[in-house]
Formats: structure tokens, sequence, C-alpha cells
């Protein structure tokens, strides 16, 4: 049981989509910002999920987070 | 130095001979103490560990931190490599807290545990080049491009592979428990970047840790594995490791050119593997070795 629950645990905060969110959403969102291209605030934040989801989103349904398999 | 080889007519000696010879100059290096890898060691984790608080405080610019992230995080793992050998003290004589110490702390920058690393890379010794046996097997391609190509897929998401190669040898010999290990500090390294990006700090992390991680982590297996054991057909003490002559040269592969001396004579310390290769080489060509004409 306890064993189960560890592993499922770990399969998703692994996984490509809490990566996705967690990492690279707010990576984007943050380079956005220091590049001057948006101003802190929703909008960044949400085109960050946006780009961050989407890739992940691929990933998570491609097994890949590039062209590559 | 003493050149125990240096006026010996080579083809006059008999096998046997050679293997003494052989041994007797191993044994002169195996003999030192190798302050210099203990010294890497440590300094290289505490200048990484220093460039977090420089960083985040605004004091070292992010893109001075980064290339010395990337050669602290590239650096990590070979004084670990010398403790996996007990090459600063074997168990049982007073320096080994010392060789643990090292082994454990170097690698932190690598977000990897030592006793994983050492468990699994003792098998690799056992069994280098073995298909079944040798958990970085995985790591042979035909060719360098296809060495890149083959790690990018390992890196993928739906990947399944090299680790269970590195499983399975941990579970073949009753040692599973490691993998334990291995999960708790990546769960960590997740876990802080994580954090650091849901704080704020994403660009820091990624180029102070992710990002040195992806390069550690082809950079790693290209010099210390694909390199030195390509093309991986051969099993064998004087066939499953050959020396190379590196485009970085020694330096910048990481003294693995040597990395045949290495695989006769692992309590040699890294840094005396050049050395030992010169004196060894006589008899490393007649053993049969490919040393391509390094």
């Amino acid at each position: 049981m306890l064993k189960n629950t560890i592993q499922t645990a770990l399969r998703w905060l692994f996984s490509p989509l809490v990566f996705s969110i967690a990492f690279l959403a707010p990576l984007t969102t943050q380079t956005l910002i220091a590049l001057e291209l948006m101003v802190p605030g929703t909008p960044a934040i949400i085109a960050g999920l946006i780009a961050g989801g989407a890739f992940g989103l691929m990933a998570h349904f491609r097994g890949s987070w590039i062209w590559i398999k | 130095m003493d050149q125990v080889a240096d006026t010996i007519d080579w083809d006059v000696l008999s096998d046997d001979e050679l293997d003494a010879m052989e041994r007797k100059i191993a044994a002169k290096y195996m003999q030192k103490f190798p302050i210099g890898i203990i010294a890497w060691g440590f300094t290289n984790t505490l200048v990484w560990l220093a460039l977090w608080p420089l960083v985040l405080m605004d004091i070292l610019p992010l893109w001075i931190a980064f290339p010395i992230a990337v050669l602290n995080v590239t650096l990590a793992y070979l004084p670990s490599h010398d403790a996996q050998h007990s090459i600063i003290a074997r168990r049982g004589q007073p320096l080994r807290w010392l060789n643990e110490l090292l082994g454990h702390v170097s690698l932190i920058p690598f977000a990897t545990p030592f006793r994983y690393l050492r468990h699994t890379h003792m098998e690799h010794h056992n069994h280098a080049n073995d298909p079944d046996l040798d958990p970085d097997y995985d790591v042979h391609a035909s060719d360098r491009l296809n060495f890149f190509r083959k790690h990018l897929t390992k890196m993928q998401p739906g990947h399944t592979g090299e680790e269970d190669r590195y499983s399975e040898a941990l579970v073949r010999t009753g040692r599973s428990n490691l993998m334990i290990e291995a999960v708790v500090v990546r769960t960590l390294y997740m876990l802080v970047l994580y954090g650091l990006a849901l704080t704020g700090y994403a660009i820091e992390a990624a180029l102070l840790w992710w990002i040195p991680m992806h390069i550690a982590q082809v950079y790693i297996p290209y010099y210390l594995s694909w390199k030195p054991h390509h093309p991986g057909s051969a099993t064998g003490r004087y066939k499953d490791t050959e020396a190379f002559r590196s485009h970085l040269g020694n330096v910048g592969s990481s003294g693995m050119q040597y990395h045949v001396i290495h695989h006769l004579y692992p309590r040699i310390p890294l840094m005396d593997t050049p050395a030992a290769y010169r004196e060894l080489r006589p008899i490393l060509e007649r053993k049969g070795c490919n040393l391509r004409g390094l």
C-alpha cells in the first residue's frame, strides 16, 4: 500500500506534465520578463503556463520532449 | 621519478617476466596518495555551493556563474570515482572516513548518490563490455553521432533502458536498497528545481544546475565510458578498454586517454595514470592492447 503510494507520487513528480508546470512554465515566464518581452504580471504567467504546459502535454503523449524517440 | 623500466630490452622478456614487470610498475603508482583529487573534489563542490548565494544576492553575474557551474557539475564525478575505488583509503585504514566523505561530497553537484554509483561501477569493472552484465553497456554506439542520438533518446520520458541496467545490476548483486538512495537524491534534486522555479529563481536554477547537469550527463558518458571502451565488442583484461588521443587533450578529456590503465589497475589515482601509461606502454603493446598510437 505504502510502496504503491510512493511509486505513484514519484511517477507523478517525475512526469513531463509536472516538470513543465513546476519548472518550465516559471522558467518561460521569468525568461520573458528578463528579456523585457513581457512585464511581470498575470499575462506573463499565463504565457509561461501555455508554453510550458503545451510542451509538457506533447512530451506526455509522445513520450519525448523533442522529435527523436 | 625512478623509472622501473628505463633500461629494459622488452623483446627478450617472457610473458611471465612481462607480467611481473607490469605489476611492479603499477604497484609504484598505486602507492601514491592522491592529494590533488581530494582538493579537486572538495574545492569543486564548495565553489559550486558558493555560486548560489553569490548569484542570488547579485554579487556575481549569472553569465559568469553559468560556465563555472557547468565546469563544477562536469568535474563532480571524477573525485568520487577515485573514492569509489577506495584510492584514498581502503576499508579499515585510518583515512577511510576521508575516502567516503570525498565520495559523497564531490557528487553533490551531480545529484547522484555515491554508493549507488560505486556499486554499479564495480559491476562495470567486473563485466566491462559484456552485453548482459555490464551496466554501462547501453552507452555503446557505432560512432559519435550515434552516441549523441542514443543519448538524446535516453533522456526522453518514454525511454526505458539504462536505468533498468543499473537496477538489474543492483538486484543481481543483492544491493537493490541502493536504488532507494538514487530515487531520494533525484527527488530532492527535482524538488529543489521546482522550489526555486516557483519562488522566482527559475533562470538561476536552470543556469546553475539544470543545464549544467544536462551538459555533464553528455560529457561524462562520452569521455568516461563511450570513447575509451569504443567499439565495445571485446572483453578481457587487455581488450575491453583502449587508449585514444582526444581533440581536447588529456585535461579536456578528463584524463580518459589513459583509461586503459584504470581498467588494468583501478587503484592507480586518476592523476597518475598518464605517467603510469608512459611507463607501462611497452608492456601494453606486447600484451595486445589497442593504444591507437597514443
